[in-house]
């Protein structure tokens, strides 16, 4: 569980004792500093929105994590989830707008500035491929 | 290879920020790190102590070491930038920072005492490889850079028509040699970059295909570096395809070759546009590149 506490943290890149607590993990799904507990459900750093809709199939969650593992170059061992953030994962703007042209070819939608500057994680984007598909129907 | 010892001219205190003056409405500030530089973990920690908690908690949300070390090192250059800046004591860590209602980053000043210059702008953009931080006085200021040899997924022609407008897609497929087509891509996305980020109204605020930029004869003002006789004779300009009063002409734009490595496009209203940029290592050293190989203009797009 990952938590920032002290105010000075041993960064592992430059191989010096880490004075953190062994709790301390990076490179893995990133959690709220206050989270009560980690599973399925997890607790989102981003305010609550309400969808009426559902949330997208899994097919669609799995073929946008393989869109933005190709896109950023990210090693196949990377773990990619609804959950992950185009920015943790280190996409910049140009990388971002690939990412979108990607699921455009690949899902045959077409989409809107608008709702491009909105998908922040990978979970945003299968979200409004389903609804974009939707309404192709 | 870069000397971070104490012999160096450039070498100023390691506990504090060699303060500078506000550029004035003519000039604008570059300030850049390169990451490579920074490998001492005791300085990677007084940085960390510039950032309250949530800007801490984004930069280990970063997914590896690499991201969270760029990471940290845009607050803490931004930070220790504008705390220059000050005239008394302002440490790096009392800034507070808002957005604006489209989501741009600025200075929230009311939180500070004593220290209200509210005409202070800036904007940053990073890569793998380098961090950079613009400030203006009295107008927006936006950044973009990218690293040279950045090479994108899809075919230029096809991101280009997506994106661009449509004399840009023009101009970019009159190109031949696809190495010189690559590399003004990369500056037409950069400037592009630079201008909706000067607006300040966000990625749909400001669509691609709605605005074209492209180099055009020099005017007298042209683009001014700092002691520079390399700078070409042409000046950038855009023009706003939809909204005719979005007044394109007030707005001006510098692109230079960074470092070797980086195409940097700055885009403000300040005219003549006199560059000063700086490399620095915040609280070691810092070393004003303008006029050196470092910073090298490049005129306007072919």
């Amino acid at each position: 569980m990952a938590s920032v506490t002290a105010s000075s943290v041993s960064f592992a890149f430059l191989s010096a004792p880490t004075k953190q607590s062994q709790g301390l993990a990076r490179g893995l799904v990133s959690l709220p500093v206050k989270a009560k507990s980690f599973g399925p459900l997890k607790l989102r750093n981003a305010p609550l929105r309400f969808r009426v809709s559902c949330a997208a199939k899994p097919e669609t969650v799995e073929k946008v994590c393989e869109i933005v593992k190709k896109q950023l170059a990210l090693p196949p061992t990377t773990e990619v989830s609804g959950e992950s953030k185009f920015a943790a994962l280190g996409a910049d703007s140009l990388d971002t707008v690939e990412i979108v042209m990607g699921l455009e070819e690949e899902f045959g939608i077409s989409v809107e500035e608008e709702s491009a500057q909105t998908i922040a994680t990978v979970q945003d984007a299968a979200d409004l491929i389903e609804k974009l598909c939707e309404k192709k129907e | 290879m870069r000397m971070q010892c104490l012999d160096t001219k450039f070498f100023t205190s390691s506990t504090s920020l060699a303060p500078i003056q506000l550029p004035s409405r003519m000039e604008t500030h570059l300030w850049y790190v390169i990451p490579n530089e920074v490998k001492s973990e005791q300085l990677l920690n007084k940085y960390l102590e510039f950032l309250p908690k949530s800007e801490k908690e984004r930069v280990f949300s970063m997914r590896g070491d690499e991201l969270q070390k760029g990471a940290l090192l845009a607050r803490a250059l931004v930070r220790t930038t504008i705390a220059r800046y000050q005239t008394n004591q302002v440490s790096p860590r009392s800034l507070k920072f808002r957005k604006n209602i489209h989501g741009k980053p600025e200075v929230d000043w009311q939180q500070i005492e004593d220290w209200h210059p509210q005409q202070l702008h800036f904007n940053i953009s990073h890569t793998e490889s380098l961090v950079a931080c613009g400030v203006t006085t009295h107008n927006p200021i936006g950044i973009d850079i990218e690293e040279k040899e950045r090479k994108i997924k899809h075919s230029i022609s096809s991101f280009a028509k997506r994106y661009f407008s449509q004399q840009e897609v023009q101009l970019l497929s009159s190109i031949s040699d696809p190495e010189i087509q690559r590399q003004e891509f990369i500056k037409l996305w950069t400037l592009k970059e630079a201008y909706v980020k000067a607006l300040g109204r966000g990625f749909s605020g400001s669509p691609f295909k709605t605005f074209t930029i492209r180099s055009v004869a020099a005017s007298k003002e042209g683009i001014h570096l700092s002691e520079s006789s390399s700078s070409e004779n042409s000046d950038i300009v855009v023009e706003s395809l939809e909204d005719s009063a979005n007044h394109t002409g007030d707005w001006r734009f510098a692109l230079l070759e960074l470092a070797g490595s980086h195409y940097a496009a700055i885009c403000s209203k300040n005219h003549p546009m006199k560059m000063s940029v700086w490399r620095t290592i915040p609280l070691v050293e810092d070393e004003y590149v303008s006029g050196t190989d470092s910073v090298i203009a490049v005129g306007g797009l072919m």
